[in-house]
């Protein structure tokens, strides 16, 4: 553990250091948190009513993103089957595959998703998250929506989920970065400003921000030495920086709040270059056959990625098929064999992380969840009557060819939500939606604000979380009004 | 394991209270008001839980002028001293008595309806735990309120011959406090700060050894001047301050579709010509289309927040930027912390507005229109029936009217936070706070008018005063809000943008080309002879992102101060940080081999740190780059002096 040694950069005056001191030295770190502008948690919500936390049911939380909006009638919410016919009305296609069954008897997801079904048994699956249309369609923005709880613009930086549960709850192992992100590059693709905005600790300050892991693969890249040094070397360097802090002529600055706040990152980040835990990150160190299991996907090995990281001890990892704007989940044309394609990516690894995590014994304490930012459908933008303007790249009145079958639209009415362990139940069925279009929620419906209250309430977080940012109360779900849908939960 | 598990990634500054708490507590703005001499153990939200019970119920008769059976709520001493509360237990308090006595007679407030049983349970909480009172706070009516037009304070007679106009002020500061003078900075520390503070840059060896060498009595002024005189070094350098508080940048959000526009290249040559500051903030309150960019504000497609409409953007970021003021909260409704009111950010949205401007309280239409308003009359106001351009035109004028002091103070207490670690009226952006010296801050701020609105005057003022001239201090802790006595400069961390024009000056690695917004802007006779460009001329990259360069999305007064362990990940294994640093090695080698390893390594010390290393750091350098010196070597060196706290604090 970090922390239960004093820092070697501690200062000659200090090596002694009593625990007494070493908090004292700490605290120093808090000042200098301060002084960032680090915001103060609030001891009650706007009424005055002291915020209890809830006990948590999870330890740790993986966020399966299924970025660019997938569509649920084509997943997990099928609709009537209408296979592709030549000069068939477009108003006619529900759904693009054919319904299959799964483990419980009452839920059948779509074709292509066989082996979630098979763990169907073990998640709850919630048809009725509905997301505001916003206006106007911008994957990005819903995106920044439902990872931070806020609307863009805001007058202060919205922290990203993963920074609220390692602001509030703090890592699970202090030497795993808590809050860790797979799957999505920053850059080099559109909308990269975008995806940016919200990627980000936020007014929290980049100790809660996220660790970065741009392509699963390379992960380990991120917690090794600089391409080209070799761990000797590497040491060697660090080593010598020690030398050269305890000989450094500016003693007056030795017991200085910057200087030993600064020295105290620098001790940290090297720990955890030096930490057996960095093996989590290195994909090859898993069993051939059991990686394998994952499939070759980028998803697949962000997915085997997150099962090593959260055995180590992470407490937020985010696994996204990776936002690029008309690529993957965001099907404006072509939408069938994508979301064929896109399910061949999913299906294996989503169930094989279940699997994986119940054998170990961590199902129960660890919060698996799969989202997106809204759905599709055929005929419809956002919701009925909303004026977000038509972005179909395969408008048709009757099938012409395959590129014009798909649900290319962005449906804001109705969203498939999947969620596993961690205090959830278990082979559940949550919320329903109009069997005809439009197919908005007609039992159950859950907003954003009520769906990150479940989260964070299984995570042991009040809904009502608040901290005091330019002196005014930010909540972690929208006003602190979100309410967890208590029926979801086991 | 589980909350509370204290670990390098947290940090640490929560949660071990009752001294974590203690120190933790603070906006991003306004905070001295709330961080000082905060109560121990509590993280009670005194100011939007306990103030509006105290205000509806009991201010008044004993809040202000009123202390009916002379008790004052007024502050938490006289509250204390009333002996009404005893903080920790509710149980033996008074108040908690009198406000849920059964008795009428006795019960408090006095022929008023009863608290609810919810108020009473927070003030119980309240004393509880401790009572705790956001320092600074008081019912009195408002004790402080910045004065409106400029004062001239008389300067103090010079102390032995120091006769600097801040000198002057602040020897008697010091005297009138009994601080000891802070020790005079050498010649080698001066030069590198003043480099970067002024141009953002490392002096080179021959800078460092020219001005050393130097016997002249006059040497720090000439180097001043000539730093204020390099426009192009401090227009680069002072880009991205600006960039921070105008929050332009050559990309991020609303780009996209044009629901943002750049307003670089008006920034650039404002910078380059050191427009004078009243122009310089007319010109971007009532804009050409080349500086239109900042009253635009951000905007995404889509429904927004009534909140983050442009207009009410527009007030928001005229107010914060120009005037150190937060109309956030009163842009939802009427403030519970200052004196703004909904309706005054609303008026001076409403100056932007294209058609009618509904008020929103809490993103709820009110059916009110708002009025073209300005926030201080005294000074004029705007007709609210003349055009949007004419508004504009108006309210630039009042805003930099020669009677706004506020205009003035605001900004040479952003430019006094920048050069002295701190500002005289602290965060910045909380201008409705006390000075820790109103004569200071008035005197650089009539001087600022008096001169022509010449930021290059103000910084040249502070910069050759014994003050700035003076070593930083060692704080074992940060220093607090409200019993803030000033006591020599403060240090400050390299910015991003330092940061990585001075790994490029040490490694010779600038890249050849600014951002394209840039390279359009440029003349031909900027960009002739330059072989590199600054990092405030190109886009943010991973590295300057780590290190704080922000996103831009809002204004940004003040970056976080302190190395986060993430951003120290960065700096031990970045590729982009160790591949400019191998790519800079052979340079490196040439230019300051010259033979032996012992005269890189103090060419090194000389370029990076400004000074000659010691006997035993010599040592530890050769041991680092070998004999001979090898390029693995340099490279670890250069990386080891970069990491030093000596290299990123600048003192």
């Amino acid at each position: 553990m970090i922390f239960s040694n004093q820092s070697r950069l501690i200062p000659p005056n200090h090596s002694g250091a009593t625990r007494r001191e070493f908090l004292r030295a700490m605290a120093a770190a808090g000042a200098a948190a301060l002084m960032a502008g680090e915001p103060k948690k609030l001891f009650a919500d706007s009424s005055g009513v002291k915020i209890e936390h809830p006990i948590a049911k999870a330890d740790s939380c993986i966020l399966l993103w299924m970025a660019g909006g997938m569509a649920a009638p084509d997943t997990f919410d099928p609709k009537r089957y209408q296979p592709f016919e030549v000069g068939l009305p477009v108003e006619k296609v529900m759904s693009t595959f054919p319904a299959i069954d799964t483990a419980v008897d009452n839920i059948k997801i779509c074709q292509g998703l066989e082996q979630i079904a098979s763990v169907m048994d073990r998640g709850t699956l919630i048809r009725s998250h509905v997301l505001p249309d916003l206006g106007h369609i911008l994957h990005s923005r819903h995106q920044y929506h439902w990872h931070t709880g806020y609307v863009p613009p805001q007058t202060v930086a919205a922290p990203h989920i993963g920074a609220w549960m390692a602001k509030v709850l703090g890592p699970l192992n202090p030497v795993i970065p808590p809050f860790i992100n797979i799957g999505q590059r920053l850059e080099g693709n559109g909308e990269s400003e975008e995806l940016k905005a919200f990627t980000t600790g936020g007014f929290f300050g980049s100790e809660y921000g996220p660790f970065n892991l741009p392509v699963a693969e390379d992960a380990m890249l991120a917690v090794r030495p600089p391409k080209g040094m070799n761990a000797g070397r590497f040491e060697n360097r660090y080593r010598m920086f020690e030398r050269m802090v305890k000989d450094s002529p500016q003693t007056r600055y030795a017991s200085d709040y910057q200087q030993q706040s600064m020295l105290r990152s620098i001790d940290s980040a090297h720990r955890l270059l030096s930490s057996k835990e960095k093996a989590a990150f290195d994909l090859s160190l898993e069993k051939k056959e059991a990686a394998e299991k994952y499939g070759a996907s980028d998803f697949g090995r962000g997915c085997l990625l997150a099962r090593r990281l959260v055995e180590s001890g992470a407490r937020y990892v985010e696994v996204t098929t990776e936002y690029i704007p008309f690529v993957h989940w965001d099907t404006h044309e072509n939408g069938h064999a994508t979301a064929e394609q896109m399910k061949r990516d999913i299906d294996r690894p989503v169930a094989q992380l279940i699997l994986d995590l119940e054998d170990r014994g961590m199902l129960d304490r660890t919060l698996v969840i799969l989202a997106s930012e809204f759905s599709r459908d055929m005929m419809i933008e956002g919701v009925p009557g909303s004026t977000a303007k038509d972005q179909s790249r395969a408008k048709t009145d009757v099938l012409k060819e395959p590129i014009h079958y798909g649900l290319h639209r962005h449906f804001t009415g109705s969203s498939s939500v999947l969620m596993f362990g961690g205090g959830t139940k278990r082979g559940f069925l949550y919320g329903e939606t109009a069997v005809e279009r439009p197919c908005l929620v007609t039992k159950n419906p859950i907003s954003l604000e009520d769906m990150h209250a479940t989260i964070m309430h299984l995570m042991g977080i009040s809904p009502k979380t608040a901290f005091d940012v330019e002196r005014r109360p930010f909540y972690v779900t929208k006003d602190g009004k979100g309410q967890p849908v208590m029926d979801v939960i086991a | 394991m589980g909350i509370g598990q204290k670990g390098m990634w947290a940090d640490s500054h929560y949660r071990w209270s009752p001294l974590g708490s203690a120190i933790l507590c603070c906006g991003v703005a306004i905070a001295p008001l709330m961080s000082a001499d905060r109560v121990l153990g509590t993280e009670f939200d005194f100011a939007h839980n306990v103030v509006p019970i105290l205000r509806k119920n009991c201010v008044e008769c004993h809040g202000g002028r009123r202390h009916e059976g002379d008790f004052s709520l007024n502050t938490r001493e006289s509250l204390l001293e009333g002996g009404a509360v005893s903080p920790g237990h509710a149980a033996d308090s008074r108040l908690i008595d009198l406000v849920s006595s059964d008795d009428k007679d006795e019960r408090m407030p006095k022929d008023q309806p009863p608290l609810g049983a919810d108020e009473i349970k927070t003030l119980r909480e309240w004393v509880d735990v401790g009572a705790p009172w956001d320092a600074g706070f008081t019912f009195a009516a408002s004790d402080y309120d910045p004065p409106l037009r400029p004062r001239r304070p008389e300067l103090p007679a010079a102390i032995e011959g120091r006769d600097n106009s801040v000198d002057r002020i602040l020897d008697a500061y010091l005297k009138e406090h009994k601080v000891a003078r802070p020790t005079p900075l050498g010649d080698a520390a001066f030069l590198r700060r003043v480099y970067l503070d002024i141009v953002g840059l490392l002096p080179t060896p021959e800078q460092l050894h020219a001005f050393l060498s130097s016997q002249d009595s006059n040497k720090r002024e000439q180097v001043v001047d000539s730093l204020l005189g390099n426009n192009q070094a401090y227009a680069e350098h002072w880009l991205s301050f600006w960039n921070d508080l105008l929050r332009n940048d050559y990309q991020g959000t609303g780009y996209i579709d044009g629901g943002r526009t750049q307003i670089s290249a008006w920034l650039y040559k404002s910078l380059l010509d050191n427009k004078p500051y009243d122009e310089f903030a007319r010109e971007l309150i009532a804009p050409s289309p080349e500086s239109a960019g900042f009253i635009r504000g951000i905007k995404w497609r889509g429904n927004v927040n009534a909140s983050q409409k442009q207009e009410v953007q527009f007030a928001q970021n005229v107010s914060q930027v120009f005037l150190g003021l937060n109309m956030k909260c009163a842009s939802c409704h009427d403030s519970f912390i200052d004196r703004w009111k909904l309706s005054e950010t609303y008026g001076l949205a409403a100056i932007y507005a294209d058609g009618p401007l509904e008020i929103n309280r809490c993103d709820k239409p009110t059916g009110k229109m708002a009025q073209a308003a300005w926030l201080f009359p005294e000074l004029g106001q705007i007709d609210s029936a003349t055009p949007k351009e004419q508004r504009l035109k108006r309210l630039a004028e009042l805003m930099t009217d020669h009677e706004n002091g506020r205009f003035t103070r605001t900004i040479v207490n952003r430019i006094w936070h920048r050069l002295m670690g701190r500002g005289i009226v602290h965060p910045v952006d909380a201008m409705q706070t006390p000075p820790w010296s109103a004569d200071l801050l008035d005197y650089l701020a009539v001087h600022l008018s008096d001169d022509g609105y010449d930021l290059k005057k103000t910084i040249r003022l502070i910069v050759l005063s014994n003050a700035y001239q003076s070593e930083s201090l060692a704080l074992g802790s940060q220093p607090g809000g409200d019993g803030f006595v000033f006591a020599g400069p403060i240090a400050k961390r390299m910015t991003a943008e330092e940061f990585t024009d001075a790994l490029w000056q040490l490694t010779s690695t600038g890249p050849s080309k600014p951002h394209k917004s840039v390279a359009d802007f440029l003349t031909a006779d900027e960009k002739q002879g330059q072989k590199s460009y600054r990092a405030s001329l190109v886009a943010c990259d991973p590295l300057m992102r780590s290190l704080g360069r922000p996103n831009r999305e809002q204004v940004v007064s003040d970056r976080p101060a302190m190395l986060t362990t993430l951003e120290a990940l960065d700096l031990s294994n970045s590729a982009l940080l160790a591949k400019t640093l191998s790519r800079g090695t052979p340079t490196v080698l040439k230019d300051f081999a010259g033979g032996d390893g012992a005269s890189l390594i103090d060419g090194l010390y000389a370029a990076a740190l400004s000074r000659v290393p010691t006997e035993s750091e010599r040592q530890v350098a050769l041991e680092i780059v070998g004999t001979p010196a090898t390029e693995q070597g340099v490279e670890d060196l250069l990386w080891v002096i970069m990491m030093l706290p000596e290299y990123q604090i600048i003192r």
